[in-house]
């Protein structure tokens, strides 16, 4: 009985210490990525680019937080095994923030770079996927934190800017490979971009949406990632979201596009928007913005085409009247709560016909005509994503005004030459 | 070798021992137990007549009788008192080595009555009796006695020295040595007188002891303040202050053949399960050892299995705990000479609650315990854990930490297990040494503790800040754990999820929990699993033995497992005045 219990023993010591921690590896012993960028290359398919973070320097404070290195391979894990060969540490990905395309790469399809990430099990799902209107090379190389002394949260916190800004979308890998594998809806990815200006005086009007979208200015929207004017700080920008169709970039979005996106998709949160003033047009009305209800998909086929009604229904603070002109009272406000809706509504129509030609329904109206189908089989032959082009839409759009903000009422500033209004 | 293999692959149902359950007692144990009784009624009323009576000497003799029988070497003690006191003092000076023994006072004088002179003597041990007692009430009123009229009969002497000259409330007359010679050893005084042929046995014990004092490991900040203390008597006596029941019973067990260590058996008559007491008075009475000191051995002695992970009997300092838990049907074991007293049968939930626990309002009760029960987690898994997750799962850090982690390792020279165990080693040591160090240095050693385990080991870059962190919080845990006892369990056990996780990582720590589960199943406590009431799933409705704790009016009954013989502690309706007050309201409804 006894050398029953000793043999045992022994087997199981045996068989964990022979075993040992053979997979173990220390946080030391690892070089942690942060950034992920993948051009088309030169002599190979890929350009691949890596972020490291430096730990010492990122605990100290003291230089360079990152080191990028940039190296030209056929496969994604191809070339991680050629810089694991001058990188002293094992390169881990488990902490990499975010995967950047080039706009050609991803023009021409990216999905087997995703399913390799998803099958990977370093890749986490929560990294972000983003499209540069450049190469991710160069966002990468100018993508330097400037408030944070860890690059990893500045990406992290820069591409969740999306739930007070709206300029861009939930863009996580998770979500992108989930969307990008539905029959009924599409993926999206962030835009990112660098900045070209050195000087202020370099501001370009063209580089803004403005003119085709009939605005008379710049709103706030009205710019791709790396189009944006602005000099100092940091280069490297997040603006829209580029459309997919089957793994290929098919279109791109702007910051207002995307507000809207986010807006009929269901994830828009809060952020400021700018009212053109129904009473003065060269005066604005700031409203902030925020979803009162999901908005409700509702879809329908006539004559085999579909007709895609989309209800949004918001709610707002005023934040700023800049004519003075007293909306705040019961009589007017619904002046401006109609002024708001025509906008969003303009703004809504348009990009959703910009999605048109695309084949890209990134708002989801797909899920709600795929659950009036039994079976599976019928829907597949719906092509849904193909009929998506022939769709006609209907946006009803609802704004209510809860609250003025600190002031209750409106008055023109007193001046020796009477009441100034704009 | 194929045989070898097959024995020691394949199942084999093992033996079937029989092992002691609690069983089930409805109304059926009652009439059980008349019936035990019926069977041998001289034995059974002989017993609980000691018990109730409380006399501790009645015991010393009875159990001492027994065993002498069956000892042939003593024979010699069995000797009857004798007539002649030249017999009896030879007797006495040959038992106590007289002279050569140093602390034994042999103290002859004469008794004068009228014009006769009769000689006696008395025997004690110098400073375990009080000196005073001895003077005043034993020799003052022998010596000078004056008036001894003896009327030729030698049983009337006996009767008259008990009955009016001795004012004793513990004196005992007795013919044989053997009861005298135990006395006298446990602090009582013997004294013999020429002529008849029985000694008188007087208690007189009178030694140094430490008085009523603060718990030292249990100490509360609600509740009563008192701890038991090393004398047996004065151990029962803070009991019963608590417990004023006549039917608490105190039956007395005497263990060790050298040091015939009292110790005492507490329970209540009518509510604890009676083959709980049965079985508990079984292994006290069987045991046989050379000396008992404290009740530490003795739980060693009681319980099922030494290499149990679960404490099987509870120790604690606190009277109240013992007189709470034995009015819920539990059997207390004082030991004389231990402030420790035992309790059986325990579970896991008992040994996690701390007594203040039901002394506070219940919010804050159950904040206290939640804490502990974090604490508790802390001081088994913590360390475990973060081995396994930053030797296996880096992706679990958030990035921040990961990479402060990975810049203070960076001039590290060790693995972080060994790192870990280190540091662990050390903690253990300082707690060790902290223990035995004197008075005086204590301070000093808190300071080398933090000065060069903490500051210095992390900038001499022996270890991470990180990890000093690590075993700090899991030291401050594993103090809250309530039970002394089952901390140290914790402690040991902490140590083998090191290793886990050093291994396998999550997997190590899972098969680790699952082990320690199946442990923990598999261990008893006086025929209890100490798992009830999630375990074996048992009512609930009783209320302090859940994580979660009823409000004190609810509590009903009595724990389920312990099958009392009465399981209802207190009616449906315990705050009688909350009736009151709705029939108020609706009286007032009617007028």
């Amino acid at each position: 009985m006894n050398k029953k219990i000793v043999f045992l023993i022994l087997v199981i010591l045996s068989s964990a210490l022979l075993t040992s921690c053979f997979d173990s590896k220390e946080i030391d012993e690892k070089a942690y990525i942060i950034a992920l960028g993948l051009d088309k290359g030169k002599n190979n398919y890929l350009n691949m680019t890596l972020q490291l973070a430096l730990p010492n320097k990122i605990t100290s404070g003291e230089g360079e937080s990152t080191s990028t290195t940039t190296v030209e391979t056929p496969t994604l894990y191809a070339g991680l095994n050629m810089i694991n060969t001058y990188i002293s540490k094992e390169v881990d990905f488990t902490h990499c923030k975010v995967v950047v395309f080039s706009k050609e790469l991803a023009q021409e399809g990216i999905h087997d770079y995703i399913h390799a990430m998803i099958r990977g099990r370093e890749f986490r799902g929560s990294m972000f996927v983003a499209v540069s209107t450049g190469t991710a090379e160069e966002f990468i190389e100018n993508a330097t934190p400037i408030l944070e002394m860890n690059p990893a949260k500045s990406y992290e916190m820069n591409f969740r800017s999306y739930e007070y800004t709206g300029f861009t979308g939930d863009t996580t890998l998770t979500n992108f490979y989930m969307l990008a594998e539905c029959s009924c809806r599409q993926a999206f990815a962030t835009l990112v971009g660098v900045n070209p200006y050195e000087d202020s005086d370099e501001f370009d009007p063209k580089n803004s949406t403005f003119r085709e979208k009939g605005h008379d200015r710049p709103l706030e929207g009205d710019f791709y990632a790396g189009k944006i004017p602005k000099v100092y700080g940091t280069k490297s920008e997040v603006m829209g979201i580029a459309a997919f169709d089957g793994g290929r970039m098919v279109g791109e979005f702007d910051g207002q596009e995307a507000l809207f996106h986010q807006m009929l998709y269901g994830t828009y949160q809060s952020s400021y928007i700018s009212i053109p003033d129904p009473k003065n047009p060269d005066a604005f009305v700031i409203l902030n913005v925020n979803q009162g209800r999901k908005p409700t998909h509702h879809v329908e086929m006539i004559n085999d085409a579909p007709i895609n009604s989309a209800k949004v229904q918001l709610e707002a603070d005023i934040l700023s009247i800049q004519s003075g002109f007293n909306y705040e009272n019961t009589d007017n406000i619904q002046i401006l709560e109609n002024a708001a809706e025509e906008h969003i509504k303009k703004g809504m129509l348009r990009f959703l016909n910009k999605t048109r030609p695309m084949h890209a329904d990134l708002c989801g109206f797909g899920r709600d005509l795929k659950m009036k189908y039994l079976l599976w089989e019928e829907w597949e032959k719906v092509h849904w994503l193909k009929k998506y082009a022939e769709s006609k839409f209907n946006v009803d759009v609802e704004v209510k005004i809860r609250r003025p903000g600190l002031m209750v009422r409106s008055a023109p500033a007193k001046g020796s030459e009477g009441d100034v209004m704009k | 070798m194929k045989n070898f293999l097959e024995n020691l692959l394949l199942f084999k149902e093992p033996k079937q021992t029989e092992k002691f359950i609690l069983k089930e007692n409805k109304q059926d144990t009652e009439k059980d137990s008349e019936k035990a009784s019926n069977k041998n009624p001289s034995q059974k009323s002989n017993k609980s007549k000691e018990k109730d009576g409380d006399t501790f000497l009645d015991k010393i003799l009875g159990s001492n009788q027994g065993d002498d029988e069956q000892e042939p070497g003593a024979e010699k003690k069995e000797e009857k008192i004798s007539k002649k006191l030249s017999t009896n003092l030879k007797y006495m000076k040959k038992v106590y080595s007289i002279p050569k023994n140093g602390d034994i006072v042999l103290r002859a004088f004469d008794i004068v009555v009228k014009d006769k002179t009769i000689p006696a003597f008395i025997l004690f041990y110098d400073g375990m009796t009080d000196r005073e007692v001895i003077n005043n009430y034993i020799l003052t009123p022998l010596m000078l006695l004056s008036n001894l009229d003896i009327k030729g009969n030698e049983r009337k002497i006996i009767d008259y020295i008990k009955n009016h000259i001795l004012p004793q409330s513990q004196l005992n007359e007795t013919s044989e040595y053997t009861s005298v010679i135990d006395e006298i050893n446990f602090g009582g005084c013997g004294i013999f007188i020429d002529g008849i042929d029985v000694a008188f046995a007087a208690d007189v014990k009178g030694w140094e002891h430490r008085n009523v004092e603060r718990p030292n490991s249990e100490q509360v900040l609600r509740g009563p303040q008192e701890g038991f203390t090393e004398i047996l008597r004065v151990n029962t006596a803070l009991v019963r202050k608590i417990l004023k029941d006549e039917k608490l019973i105190v039956e007395d067990v005497i263990i060790g053949k050298r040091s015939k260590t009292p110790c005492s058996m507490l329970y209540l008559r009518d509510i604890t399960n009676e083959s709980l007491v049965e079985e508990m008075r079984r292994r006290l009475e069987s045991i046989k050892i050379d000396y008992l000191i404290d009740s530490g051995e003795l739980e060693q002695l009681l319980e099922e299995s030494s290499l149990s992970v679960v404490p099987q009997l509870m120790a604690t300092e606190r009277p109240d705990m013992v007189a709470a838990h034995i009015a819920d049907g539990k059997i207390g074991v004082i030991v004389h000479g231990s402030p420790f007293v035992l309790l059986a049968p325990v579970t896991l939930v008992d040994l996690l609650q701390s007594p203040e626990d039901a002394y506070m309002r219940l919010p804050y009760a159950h904040l206290l315990r939640f804490v502990r029960f974090l604490g508790i987690f802390f001081s088994l898994l913590l360390p475990g854990l973060y081995i396994a997750i930053t030797s296996f799962h880096q992706e679990m850090i958030p990035t921040d930490l990961v990479f402060s982690i990975e810049a203070s390792r960076e001039v590290v020279p060790f693995p972080s297990v060994v790192e870990l165990l280190l540091m662990e080693v050390m903690f253990e040591l300082i707690r060790e040494a902290g223990i035995r160090i004197p008075g005086p240095i204590g301070p000093t050693l808190g300071i080398i503790g933090a000065l060069i385990l903490g500051q210095a080991a992390v900038e001499a870059s022996i270890v991470s800040p990180i990890l000093i962190i690590i075993v700090a919080i899991t030291g401050i845990g594993s103090f809250a754990v309530p039970n002394y006892s089952l901390g140290l369990s914790f402690r040991v056990l902490r140590f083998g999820y090191i290793f886990l996780g050093a291994m396998a990582g999550f997997l190590g720590i899972t098969l680790g929990l699952f082990i320690q589960g199946i442990l923990f199943v598999n261990s008893k406590s006086f025929g209890v699993p100490v798992t009830i009431p999630t375990g074996p799933k048992t009512a609930t409705s009783f209320s302090n033995n859940r994580l979660i704790r009823l409000p004190l009016w609810k509590q009903e009954r009595r724990a389920d497992y312990l099958n009392t013989q009465d399981d209802t502690k207190q009616p449906k309706i315990s705050r009688k005045w909350t009736e009151d007050n709705k029939k108020r309201k609706g009286d007032g409804d009617e007028e």
